[in-house]
C-alpha cells in the first residue's frame, strides 16, 4: 500500500506525477478524475520530453461543455503517480479547456490498475496494485 | 514586451523552498530542477532551483530550453491557487 498526500483545501485532488519521454522526464501536478476514462496531459509537457504530434497514435476529438478540441493519443515511455509506474503508457494530449493552471488529469486508464481509497478530510490517497502490469515506483 | 524578454533569458536560481518560490513568482508557472524531494509520492520538497517562470504554462519551458539538456528531470508547477474546474468531457 502506497500513501500519497494532497492538499485537502484545494478544489481538486492534485497529486505529483512523473512522465518520461526520450531520456528526460517531467514532474507535474495532475488532478485525479475518476469521471475521465483517459489520462490527459497538456501538449507543452509532451514537447518538453521529446515527443511531437508525429509520435501520436491517433487523432482524437474532445467535446466538453466549453466546446470541441482536437488532440491525439501517444504512448509515453513511463508514467508514474500514487507511488506506482506504468511503462509504455497511453495518454491523451490536448490543452484542457478547464483552465490554464493544471497540466492534466489522471483518469481511469491509470487508476483502473489499482485499488485506492481517498481520504478527503485529511488529504490522503492509499493505493495498491490491482493488476500485474503496475509495479512499485 | 518586457515580460517576453524576461521569459527568454536563461537563469538558474539559488535553492529555494516552495514558499520562497511562491513569494518570488506569485500566480506563475515555474520550471524547477534539482528538486530535493522528501519522498517518492508527495509534491512536498525541501528546495529546488527555478530555471524558468511565466504567466503561461509554456513560458518557463521556453526559458529553460537552453539548459534543459543539463537535467534529466524537471518540475513544472503553478504557484497560485488552482481554479480549474473539470467538467464532463467526451473523448472520441
Amino acid at each position: 500500500m502506497k500513501i500519497t498526500e494532497f492538499d485537502p483545501k484545494r478544489d481538486l485532488i492534485i497529486v505529483r506525477s512523473m512522465i518520461w519521454g526520450r531520456g528526460q522526464y517531467n514532474q507535474l501536478s495532475l488532478a485525479i478524475d475518476t469521471a475521465s476514462t483517459a489520462t490527459v496531459v497538456a501538449p507543452h509537457v509532451i514537447e518538453d520530453i521529446g515527443y511531437t504530434p508525429r509520435d501520436g497514435l491517433s487523432i482524437t476529438t474532445v467535446r466538453s461543455a466549453i466546446g470541441k478540441e482536437q488532440g491525439y493519443t501517444l504512448k509515453v515511455a513511463r508514467f508514474e503517480a500514487l507511488g506506482f509506474a506504468c511503462s509504455n503508457f497511453e495518454v491523451n494530449v490536448f490543452d484542457l479547456a478547464t483552465g490554464p493552471d493544471i497540466d492534466g488529469l489522471i483518469g481511469l486508464s491509470f487508476l483502473q490498475h489499482f485499488d485506492y481509497e481517498i481520504y478527503s478530510i485529511v488529504g490522503r490517497i492509499a493505493a495498491r496494485p490491482a493488476a500485474a502490469d503496475a509495479r512499485p515506483a | 514586451m518586457v515580460q517576453t524578454q524576461l521569459a527568454q533569458t536563461p537563469f538558474i536560481s539559488e535553492p529555494l523552498t516552495w514558499e520562497q518560490i511562491c513569494q518570488r513568482y506569485p500566480d506563475e508557472w515555474v520550471c524547477l530542477v534539482e528538486i530535493d524531494n522528501i519522498n517518492d509520492t508527495d509534491f512536498a520538497f525541501r528546495t529546488a532551483r527555478v530555471v524558468g517562470h511565466g504567466r503561461h504554462p509554456r513560458d518557463p519551458y521556453v526559458q529553460a530550453r537552453p539548459i534543459r539538456d543539463r537535467y534529466e528531470g524537471m518540475g513544472h508547477y503553478f504557484t497560485g491557487r488552482v481554479r480549474a474546474r473539470i467538467s464532463g468531457m467526451v473523448i472520441e
